[in-house]
């Protein structure tokens, strides 16, 4: 089985230019830890995910420091997420990102995930648009289908 | 890009025919060339460093300038292993809360003044650095300092500036603080008393000139700091959010760290009394911690190996050691020595004012172990020159320490520590902005050690 024959196609997507607090707030809605980042042309730009927002309010030098100093949340941390509304989701992406193309195999695909540590891949097609988005639970799903286990009898 | 690989070519291709004009031999000539492609290399493209190491390396082998056995040796690996082991002891000590404690203890100073807080950011920057290495100790004391300008809503520049500074200058008091301390003590037979006795003084002497440059310099930040205390009231609100309770893992990584330190100051002593060879317990040393650590840590061994140990710049230092040593092999070092030493008048003194202020000059631009681990051969071809070579080593160590103040690129302290400005609070300083106050840091200290090496008896 192919990744074209099950990723999402009708995929919800950001731009750069979009508000970091409007992108969270569609990623609370949407109930998912992360969405891909697109031009006019839906040519694959980034990644936009609730680690890289979290990662912004803490202080860069936090994990060289090894624990955090304070009992309680110290101002700073309020101070940066009230600035979040002047932030673009341009600023915070990822723009180094795995993707896989629509021929890929769902065991190579899920190879991808587990090394590169990501939830949900972006699929691209040869002139890098994104055509489409698959995440751990479409594979998991469909490698069910394959081995004729309806999951949800079990 | 392309320009710069024509002057990398052009310069070390011409530093190759001059090598042949004054009269070096074939692999002389090209060991130098090679050498300089790999200084230039860091210069100019500092993401390919090891590149340049890897494949300057390999022509000098092919051609049989040198071969595998000198390779291996020149490459110092006793000098790898030292800080290694040091290396995976700091990541216990980050691991155990040991940074998060020094933070918390700079934020917890008594009856918060502007002068206060410059003294002990200044102290502290330099004894951290002595004690661990600088760029390790950078990242923590920043940290403190952009706890404190956040609480009291200042700007954090200065200060991070101040703590840069004395960081350099602090990193020249142990050979722990910079690893060209550890290469300088390795090479030269300098022992760590030596360090304490001699370079130690001269880095406080350096470091209480500073505080008295920068009070001068940073006025107006000063009084803007003492007014913001005044109207928000000392640190008392921030000192009772702070916690890093010392717990017992911090505790006994102290207990380690301390009695490594303890045996390390008294390696020579050590190895005279067990009868072993010059610098084999303070190599030792770190590798018993660190072994003795990642037994206590055994499930987190392979992490402090993995994480912590910085290879990709210990696999450019060992290249770059076996580079410089080729100049040794090859003889090309005892040519260059014999032309110095003529230029200088064959007088220790004038050799020591031209090795500190070319070693100053040079590592205001280059990375100071580039710098330095090209010149230990030379210095070691004066063997002869002189009974003591002491004031040059010396020498070499300070131009080193105190040339990266002088530019913002000039050490990787400063690269880490401006790259967290500008992450964190969008800062990007100008190269002047640094320039100024870096120039008159690093040439007033510099000055200061070139005056005490050739004019104090004890340091002949």
């Amino acid at each position: 089985m192919k990744t074209q024959e099950i990723m999402t196609k009708d995929v919800v997507s950001l731009r750069q230019e979009d508000n970091v607090l409007d992108g969270l707030n569609l990623l609370f809605k949407m109930k998912i830890s992360g969405l891909p980042v697109v031009d006019a042309n839906a040519r694959l730009e980034g990644m936009f995910t609730e680690k890289d927002v979290l990662s912004r309010l803490l202080p860069s030098y936090i994990e060289k420091v090894g624990k955090f100093i304070y009992e309680e949340n110290p101002k700073s941390t309020k101070k940066k997420f009230a600035e979040l509304s002047q932030v673009t989701v341009g600023q915070i992406m990822r723009k180094e990102i795995v993707t896989t193309r629509p021929e890929t195999t769902l065991c190579e695909v899920a190879r991808l995930m587990l090394t590169q540590k990501t939830r949900r891949i972006p699929v691209v097609d040869e002139t890098g648009k994104m055509v489409g988005i698959i995440a751990r639970c479409d594979i998991l799903k469909a490698l069910a289908r394959e081995a004729e286990i309806d999951l949800r009898q079990s | 890009m392309v320009k710069k690989l024509i002057i990398l070519i052009v310069i070390s291709t011409g530093l190759g025919v001059l090598a042949r004009l004054i009269g070096l031999d074939s692999h002389q000539a090209l060991s130098l060339s090679i050498l300089s492609v790999s200084i230039l290399g860091t210069l100019f493209f500092w993401s390919f460093r090891l590149t340049f190491a890897f494949l300057g390396t390999s022509i000098l082998l092919i051609t049989q300038t040198i071969d595998l056995d000198n390779v291996i040796k020149f490459s110092s690996l006793e000098v790898i292993l030292f800080l290694i082991g040091m290396m995976i002891l700091v990541g216990l000590l980050k691991d155990s809360g040991f940074f998060a404690w020094i933070v918390s203890l700079i934020l917890r100073i008594k009856n918060l003044t502007a002068t206060r807080f410059l003294i002990f950011i200044s102290l502290i920057s330099g004894l951290l650095a002595c004690a661990v290495d600088e760029v390790t100790s950078i990242i923590f004391v920043v940290a403190a300092v952009f706890e404190i300008c956040d609480y009291f809503e200042i700007e954090p520049t200065p200060f991070l500036i101040i703590s840069i500074l004395a960081t350099n200058i602090g990193s020249s008091g142990t050979a722990l603080g910079n690893p060209i301390g550890i290469l300088i003590a390795t090479k030269s037979g300098l022992t760590f008393e030596d360090f304490i006795i001699k370079a130690f003084p001269i880095m406080l002497i350096c470091l209480a000139a500073l505080i008295v440059i920068v009070k001068l310099w940073y006025r107006k930040p000063l009084r803007e700091f003492d007014r913001k205390i005044k109207e928000m009231g000392y640190n008392d609100i921030l000192i009772r959010l702070v916690s890093v309770p010392p717990e017992k893992e911090l505790k006994i990584a102290l207990g380690i760290f301390g009695a490594t330190l303890f045996f390390i100051a008294l390696h020579h002593r050590l190895e005279i009394l067990l009868n072993l060879k010059a610098n084999t317990v303070l190599l030792t040393l770190p590798l018993i911690s660190s072994g003795l650590v990642m037994a206590w840590k055994h499930q987190k061994a392979r992490k402090y190996i993995e994480r912590d140990v910085e290879w990709w710049t210990l696999l450019f230092f060992m290249l770059l050691f076996a580079q410089a040593g080729t100049l040794k092999y090859t003889g090309a070092t005892d040519v260059l020595a014999r032309k110095l030493s003529g230029l200088a008048g064959h007088s220790v003194s004038y050799l020591t004012g031209i090795i500190l202020w070319v070693t100053t000059i040079g590592s205001s631009i280059l990375d100071n172990v580039v710098m330095v681990a090209a010149f230990i051969p030379i210095i070691q071809s004066f063997q002869g020159l002189s009974e003591s070579l002491q004031p040059l080593w010396w020498a070499l160590l300070f131009g080193g320490c105190f040339g990266g103040n002088i530019t913002l690129v000039g050490s990787t302290a400063n690269i880490v520590a401006l790259g967290i400005l500008e992450k964190e609070k969008n800062i990007r300083i100008t190269f002047f902005r640094w320039f100024w106050i870096g120039l008159t840091v690093g040439v007033i200290s510099a000055a200061m050690a070139w005056f005490l090496l050739t004019f104090i008896p004890f340091y002949k």
